[in-house]
């Protein structure tokens, strides 16, 4: 049993150091495409998070909307805006169209099995004063990304007081 | 307090024995408890990881039904019940064989169609003590943890099952002891998430579900043979019980027997014994040859109860071809695997 745990670490470390591969890493390499690039962002629209004041064709605004485009300078990258339903998203999302999916989105959302959603990053009550864990959409199995965006999120440590807004 | 197997007193070392498995049992259940919290706070979508949580779910039966089944046990024969309650421990563990074959087929149906699927698990952070973590780490950190206690628990439990012969504590002993390769399957299957290898997590989940799998069909498998009267064999049900050849060996010993073959059932930790012996022409045996037969063969050995002598004019077909047909054990031995 000891030489199967020394096989292994050896193997891991073989993986993770001899290669240079950084853990987790992309299957499809989304987070080495986007740094320095274009980061394309699929949005719907949810007030305040998300809105679109000047039409489909201007860029959105919102808290989500300000969060993204912080996480794209983060990144190098320049935002490609794609508005749309949250299901023609999503499927962007799954064949690689688009890298994120912002639009008030909460832990509870039924696209879960088909995206990956990060953890909460800010919790507030919606209308019915009932608490919401507000995430974002990335592509699922793309971690290095995923957890790019999470490291950037718990760093931004958005306050409560989004819940306040009209 | 003396502890018993039905009306059976237990000798020192069986008794030594039964209390040790006890605190064992209560002790794997009390690691399982821990991991399988760790396991659900940190498993997120990795399939491999949701395998070994359920695995580690499943793990809980056989050391319950090795509690349930010894505390039912001890109950004395009753009129209702006149074979004694020895039966729970085959019933103990059919019902956890069972469990784990059910529980193997859904996780090998499960892990198999998220891998047709192409499903890519997403693998975040958790926030420990203020810093992001990649929860990838936690989780081969927890499944690191659950590698090594099963192990050592099983390989103290593994003899205690057959000074006791208890299957279920010997199936339980038996799966502790391979457990340590769900827990490297697992951390492989992480590991391959984290190096972008999408498919290696629910391959790692069907490799644990086909162990499971297998754990079920060996376990129902000898439940089934013990609860079919089979002939009783080792604990491990690879071997005739040397006690068989025993008790023949005694009876063939006794002046009056010209001929005698023992019976042996299973009753699960106990064997009850019906001796038939062919009397020697023209010695009828008196009350107390047959008494001090039961007597002698009784002290035996502990596992020998509910002694019966039976003289008969020619001995059941199927027990005298035993010698004859001694090439037999090897053909059949697997059966019983």
């Amino acid at each position: 049993m000891r030489r199967t745990t020394a096989l292994v670490s050896a193997v891991l470390v073989v993986l993770t150091a001899g290669c240079g591969v950084t853990v987790p890493t992309d299957p499809e390499g989304t987070l080495e495409r986007v740094r320095g690039g274009q980061l394309r962002v699929g949005v719907t629209v949810r007030e305040p998070w998300t809105s679109l004041p000047d039409g489909d064709d201007a860029p959105p605004e919102g808290r989500e909307v300000d969060l993204v485009v912080a996480f794209a300078e983060h990144l190098d990258a320049e935002v490609e805006w794609q508005v749309g339903s949250e299901e023609q998203l999503v499927a962007a999302l799954e064949e690689g169209d688009v890298e994120m999916l912002v639009g008030g989105l909460t832990a509870s959302s039924p696209w879960s099995s088909r995206v990956a959603l990060t953890r909460p990053y800010v919790t507030v009550p919606d209308e019915h004063g009932d608490e919401e864990n507000h995430v974002m959409a990335t592509r699922a199995g793309e971690n290095a990304f995923l957890v790019e965006l999470e490291r950037f999120l718990v760093a931004q440590d958005v306050q409560q007081d989004v819940g306040g807004l009209p | 307090m003396t502890r018993r197997f039905g009306s059976t007193e237990l000798p020192a070392e069986q008794e030594q024995a039964l209390r040790r498995a006890v605190r064992l049992a209560w002790l794997t259940i009390g690691f399982l408890v821990t991991a399988i919290v760790l396991m659900y706070l940190v498993m997120g979508s990795s399939q491999a990881m949701r395998t070994a949580w359920a695995e580690d779910l499943l793990s809980l039966i056989p050391p319950t039904a090795f509690l349930v089944a010894t505390h039912v046990t001890r109950r004395r024969p009753s009129p209702r019940h006149p074979y004694g309650y020895h039966r729970s421990v085959g019933v103990g563990h059919l019902v956890a064989g069972t469990a784990l074959l059910t529980m193997g087929a859904l996780l090998v149906w499960e892990s198999a169609s998220s891998l047709l699927a192409q499903e890519h698990p997403p693998v975040g952070v958790l926030v420990v003590l203020d810093q992001p973590v990649w929860s990838g780490w936690l989780m081969i950190a927890v499944l690191a943890y659950t590698a090594v206690p099963p192990v050592l628990l099983g390989r103290a439990k593994l003899p205690l099952a057959r000074t006791l012969h208890d299957r279920v504590l010997y199936a339980d002993a038996d799966m502790n002891r391979a457990d340590w390769l769900t827990a490297v399957a697992g951390i492989v299957g992480v590991l391959g998430i984290g190096v972008g290898l999408w498919w290696a997590d629910a391959t790692a989940a069907l490799v644990i579900s086909f162990s499971i799998l297998k754990d079920g069909v060996s376990n129902v498998r000898t439940a089934t043979v013990a609860l079919m009267d089979a002939r009783a064999t080792t604990v491990d049900g690879d071997e005739v019980h040397p006690l068989v050849a025993q008790v023949d060996a005694h009876l063939a010993g006794v002046p009056w027997v010209a001929d005698g073959r023992v019976r042996l059932r299973d009753e699960g930790h106990v064997f009850h014994a019906e001796c038939f012996v062919v009397p020697r022409a023209g010695h009828a045996p008196t009350l107390e040859d047959l008494t001090a037969l039961v007597r002698d063969v009784s002290d035996l050995d502990w596992k020998l109860q509910d002694v019966v002598v039976a003289p008969v004019p020619v001995l059941p077909e199927e027990l005298e071809s035993r010698t004859a047909t001694g090439g037999d054990d090897r053909s059949t031995r697997h059966d019983a695997a």
